[in-house]
């Protein structure tokens, strides 16, 4: 329902942060994130980053299979 | 193909247990799993199955048919995600009433709608809030952001939708259901787990990637298989048991629960959102007066019980004849993430 | 109106048509063949002619990477060269809206002259309407050529066989990517620019390299996809791709992964599909990456016997899928 975007963040100010998904570049709100640096990865849907991203997928997969195993 | 993808990749291939049927509830999901063709790695005894999860496929013939009137009585500038052009209403679709003049603009956000009704101070410019949980905050910012700068010449037409009701109704559908990562990240797991322990409802979040769907997948087949109800969050790198706080506070300060009408499911108590009362001047069913609109969908169209997961697209009589990509009955052939069309399409 | 841009009168037939045609067309287009008169009149060579005609509207009509003069050189370049022709004449039909700046008009024209003469190509003749206000937008230009086809070229979309190698000149999309950037609608930037080129040197290239080349095809609108759902269908055959050797531009990634599109769906100005035995794929490919405007070019598939009229995806998962055909308004898909 929702594609997101996994983007790194170039710069923020005033809520609006600048972000990067391997070379395409937009502003999008940052105002339902708090303190978003430079730098931080997020997810972005429909112009909003909805969540900062906290590790990398492979290891977000190991971590997730040896939970059940 | 790295190590996880390869492992998640074996454990579904080799999975030998009892019959099972998983349901993902998202859009995105039915499409990455075409596009993957995951379909075609699944073992013989389990089956994935799409549920309603594509905010296209669920709004309402009636909601295009209002957006129509807006546009083309009116006057208004309708800005819309992209998908929702094509969708049949009653009379005429989007692209439709495009042709006979009206300006339907697809925009990439709701506060790009507002820019747009900022810059241009003569257009009356209203934006199709559809969408769920995902998706409602950036509309409630549009609404904020309105209201703060005092423009006169926004507003939405909203047919928002949450799932926790939807679970509900869909409770004996499937053994399992794959929820929607994007969703979660902004509601958090509470619904999710309640659903396991009060309902023995069984469940896992996943993400989108080609790793993080097989990682879903494979775990659920390996828990589904044991027999218990059980939640497990796939995605946490995104998703965490809270959500995002921010943007749940932003939904209840701009809009209220509602009942809601879903196409194909029929009217579902309180699982809509509409705007309060003090964003009633954003709101363009009061803003415009609008009389009530009731739209007529094509009867032969099952899109209903495709979404509900009781027949498969191809049990529809007019899949892939009347009804195509290119001349969409129900909404469920119009966007790339709604079952119909992704059956159509991959196979 | 002022002097600087284009009124009705330089469409009358009068003197302003014919100052416009001296300070602007023929000013540009200087060669021995460019006809006063009623029609050029031509010395053809024997054999076979390859001859096409196209027209070119494009909102914005000056992007990164060339303007309308240049893409409509480029178009029927590429589809006589798509022949095996080499092109040997073009003629070009003006129709402009009446104000267009006539700097503008002389940019396209510069444009049309730089590109013709890189492609070989002569331009003999021409036509200029000028049309009221609102009428056209801003500028659309119709150009025809006539090319000869080399003696060992024998080239249909209804040739493609099993067995036959997938190639493609460079990455795919950025033509289309670069227009919606253009366009400025969704508020996103990068660093995109259309691969639009006359390409009748890649594919004399190929030519000199190898005998036997079974379709060439220009990848424009609808892209890559629709093209190969063109010639499965045309040579009844299926087609499987890779998507992992599918080369793609990462800024046309960033735009396609923030707006739910598929790059093989965008439009292409000066990419080449190829199809050819796969015994000579490799020697395609290896001189194809010598050339200016196909130091991408890649594998991308195979054609298949069975499948007919299909694009299958073998996927980074290493199952397959069907790649959807492409139809109707691309839009973007974003909830």
């Amino acid at each position: 329902m929702c594609v997101g975007l996994s983007a790194k963040v170039v710069s923020v100010k005033d809520g609006t942060a600048v972000i990067d998904a391997s070379g395409a570049k937009r502003e999008v709100s940052a105002q339902l994130l708090d303190e978003l640096e430079p730098g931080d990865y997020v997810m972005v849907h429909a112009g909003v980053a909805i969540a900062k991203i906290t590790q990398s997928e492979d290891d977000e997969a190991e971590n997730v299979m040896e939970n059940i195993i | 193909m790295n190590e996880n993808v390869k492992a998640a990749k074996d454990m579904i291939t080799g999975y030998s247990g009892r019959p099972l049927r998983i349901m993902e509830v998202c859009g995105t999901h039915t499409h990455e799993i075409f596009r993957l063709g995951i379909r075609n790695l699944m073992p013989k005894n389990a089956e994935i199955i799409s549920g309603p999860g594509c905010p296209v496929c669920v709004t309402p013939v009636g909601f295009i048919d209002e957006a129509c009137w807006l546009a083309l009585e009116k006057n208004c500038t309708v800005c819309t995600f992209g998908d929702l052009i094509r969708v049949p209403g009653t009379e005429m679709s989007l692209a439709g009433a495009r042709a006979k003049g009206a300006k339907v603009r697809p925009v990439y956000s709701p506060l790009d709608a507002v820019e747009l009704a900022k810059q241009n101070p003569g257009e009356n410019v209203v934006f199709l809030a559809v969408g769920f949980e995902t998706t409602t905050p950036s509309a409630c910012l549009a609404a904020e952001t309105a209201k703060s700068e005092g423009l006169k010449n926004f507003s939405l037409l909203t047919a928002n939708k949450t799932m926790p009701n939807a679970y509900k109704a869909l409770v004996g559908s499937a053994d399992a259901f794959i929820y929607p990562g994007h969703v979660n990240a902004i509601t958090g797991n509470k619904t999710c787990i309640e659903l396991c322990e009060k309902y023995g409802v069984s469940g896992v979040v996943a993400g989108f990637t080609a790793n993080e769907l097989l990682t879903a997948i494979a775990v659920t087949l390996t828990l589904a298989d044991k027999g218990k109800p059980f939640f497990r969050n796939c995605y946490p790198r995104v998703v965490k048991d809270e959500g995002n706080p921010a943007a749940i506070r932003i939904m209840e300060r701009v809009m209220q629960p509602c009942d809601s009408e879903w196409r194909g499911l029929g009217v579902i108590p309180m699982s809509g959102m509409e705007l309060r009362d003090e964003f009633a001047d954003f709101d363009a069913r009061k803003k415009y007066d609008m009389p009530e609109i009731k739209g007529k969908p094509n009867p032969a169209c099952r899109c209903g019980d495709v979404l509900q997961g009781k027949c498969k697209p191809c049990d529809c009589k007019v899949f892939g004849t009347g009804c195509t990509p290119q001349h969409p009955v129900g909404a469920c052939m119009v966007s790339g993430e709604g079952a119909c069309s992704a059956y159509y399409q991959y196979s | 109106m002022s002097e600087n841009t284009v009124t009705l009168a330089h469409g009358a037939g009068g003197k302003q048509t014919s100052e416009l045609i001296e300070k602007v067309f023929k000013a540009h287009f200087s060669n021995p063949e460019f006809t006063a008169d009623d029609a050029a009149v031509l010395n053809m060579e024997e054999g076979r002619l390859a001859f096409t005609t196209d027209g070119f509207i494009v909102s914005p009509f000056e992007f990164n990477g060339g303007n309308i003069g240049k893409l409509s050189i480029c178009g029927t370049v590429n589809d006589l060269a798509c022949m095996g022709a080499k092109p040997l004449y073009m003629t070009c039909a003006f129709v402009i809206e009446e104000g267009f700046s006539l700097d503008k008009l002389e940019e396209i024209a510069a444009a049309m002259e730089k590109t013709a003469k890189e492609a070989g190509v002569k331009i003999v003749a021409g036509d200029t309407k000028v049309a009221g206000k609102g009428q056209v937008d801003k500028v659309f230009i119709t150009t025809t050529g006539i090319g000869r086809i080399m003696d060992k070229a024998h080239t249909s979309g209804k040739f493609a066989k099993p067995g036959d190698a997938i190639i493609v000149t460079g990455d795919v999309g950025r033509h289309g990517c670069t227009i919606l950037l253009a366009r400025d609608e969704f508020g996103i930037e990068a660093d995109v620019s259309s691969d639009c080129a006359p390409l009748w040197g890649t594919v004399e290239s190929m030519f000199e390299a190898v005998d036997d080349i079974h379709v060439i095809r220009d990848a424009t609108r609808g892209g890559v996809g629709t093209v190969l759902y063109e010639i499965a269908e045309q040579s009844n055959v299926g087609i499987t791709l890779d998507r992992e050797s599918i080369p793609v531009d990462d800024g046309v990634r960033g735009v396609c992964g923030m707006l739910g599109l598929e790059p093989l769906y965008l439009a292409c100005e000066g990419r080449l599909v190829i199809f050819a035995p796969e015994s000579e794929a490799e020697k395609i490919v290896e001189t194809l990456k010598k050339g200016k405007y196909s130091q991408n070019a890649a594998i991308i598939g195979k054609v298949t016997e069975d499948n007919k009229g299909k694009v299958i995806m073998e996927t980074e998962i290493g199952s397959k899928t069907v790649l959807p055909q492409p139809g109707g308004e691309l839009l973007p898909r974003i909830c």
